[in-house]
């Protein structure tokens, strides 16, 4: 069976020239749910999720937070001006407000010159890839010649704490990545896709300017619609439908094979989950690192995290090939290969 | 069958020989719930390279009805 996998598109002359992520410093183990849930639950979920530990923002901080601390630290030790920088994007389903932008006020929180172009983006688990292709496609163009791209998430304010499903699998982070001119080498590929009819699937209900609740929907019966309601079996198939394709046609799209990839980094959406699909795919443990375990869920943080985390040594030191697989929420994917690297900033700091 | 047997086997944590078509998930000891559907679904996606739904899942009382699931969409 041939699914439509989506768009397809090259971009050229364009690199990644650092990144760095922002976790809160608050630590959240299995035990502190134990009481909540019964160890023995926490246990079963844990067994599929993976996630030993999460960080999860107090109160006061915010996605913004995150972005705002780890754009600070990277253009610090870019050495970039901020007045230098003509773009920034936040990707994020966790904003401050309503409106404004996030992005505007991350805008002035940088000191970035008002001749900025600065806007928001409402996505989730495919957001990285999402945020690469249009960072890129700006720089092509002339539009941008250098851009951040804040890229985070603290899905922990929105959990509904009496559901194990969601309370136990998602951690906070907030990450920025900076784009520049490259050169005729740097050419990246991407594949980008969506299918709404799934949008029922992952969904906070309320607190937009539709009421789902009021849909007679049976599976949202007794729950918080102000809070994230996610079907993990639907999502599940859903993965399972379009990952495995979208990995072998963004290597052959790319005319790069699976396996001269360096890395596939998946968006971290549960262990089990995970191995399941690099099974599939035929790909080895070695080349498919995790953080779940340590960070959770991030949404559309989690691919720049594992760059901070689990291969930031090897971006630091040497070119790497590398594929990205974000989905999830829409529903929406999306994917990349490119070479990336030695990179000056890989690094992973605290709020 | 019995690649199928035995991840079912370790999903409801019982012996391998305890599973039979009439094995009944709805029994209070098999917790048939959303963590075992998905563990299903993924294990016949393995086994079966069939990717099941998880509301038809959720529906099934036995092994046996599993096992038709499969079979319907194997033809499909």
């Amino acid at each position: 069976m041939s699914l439509p996998i989506g768009r397809e598109v090259r971009v050229g002359g364009a690199r990644i020239a650092g990144l760095v992520s922002c976790v809160p410093s608050r630590q959240l183990t299995n035990d502190h749910f134990g009481e909540m849930f019964g160890q023995d639950k926490v246990d079963d979920v844990i067994k599929m999720i993976g996630v030993q530990t999460r960080r999860w923002a107090d109160e006061a901080t915010t996605t913004r937070d995150l972005c705002r601390r780890a754009g600070e630290d990277l253009l610090a030790k870019l050495g970039w001006e901020a007045s230098s920088v003509d773009a920034l994007i936040f990707v994020s389903q966790t904003p401050d407000f309503r409106l404004p932008a996030t992005a505007c006020a991350l805008q002035a929180d940088l000191g970035i010159s008002p001749n900025c172009i600065a806007f928001d983006i409402n996505l989730g688990c495919s957001g990285y890839p999402y945020a690469l292709w249009l960072g890129m496609t700006m720089v092509q163009t002339g539009a941008a010649r250098r851009v951040l791209l804040a890229v985070g998430d603290t899905i922990s304010k929105i959990v509904d704490p009496s559901d194990r499903a969601t309370a136990l699998l998602f951690g906070d982070a907030g990450t920025v990545t900076a784009i520049e001119q490259g050169d005729a080498q740097d050419q990246a590929h991407f594949i980008l896709g969506s299918d709404g009819r799934g949008a029922t699937n992952l969904i906070v209900p309320k607190g937009g300017f539709k009421d789902y609740s009021l849909s007679n929907d049976p599976r949202l019966a007794g729950k918080d619609a102000a809070c994230l309601y996610m079907d993990g079996g639907q999502i599940f198939n859903f993965t399972l439908r379009s990952v495995p394709p979208l990995v072998e046609r963004t290597a052959a799209y790319a005319e790069t094979p699976v396996e001269d990839h360096d890395y596939f980094l998946f968006h971290q959406a549960n262990l089990f989950m995970l191995k399941h699909l690099a099974k599939k795919s035929k790909l080895p443990a070695e080349k498919t690192p995790f953080n779940i375990d340590q960070f959770g869920n991030t949404s559309c943080a989690s691919i720049p995290l594992l760059m901070t985390t689990s291969i930031a040594e090897q971006l630091k030191q040497r070119r790497c090939r590398l594929g990205m697989i974000g989905f999830g929420v829409g529903y929406s994917w999306a994917s990349a290969s490119l070479s990336t690297g030695p990179l000056a900033v890989a690094d992973t700091i605290e709020l | 069958m019995t690649k199928f047997y035995e991840g079912m086997a370790e999903i409801f944590e019982v012996e391998p020989e305890a599973i039979t078509p009439e094995f009944d998930l709805t029994n209070a000891n098999a917790d048939w719930d959303s963590l075992a559907i998905v563990s299903t679904i993924a294990l016949v996606d393995d086994c079966f390279n069939v990717t099941l739904d998880g509301e038809s899942l959720a529906a099934c009382k036995t092994i046996g009805d599993i096992e038709a699931l499969v079979a319907k969409a194997g033809k499909e």
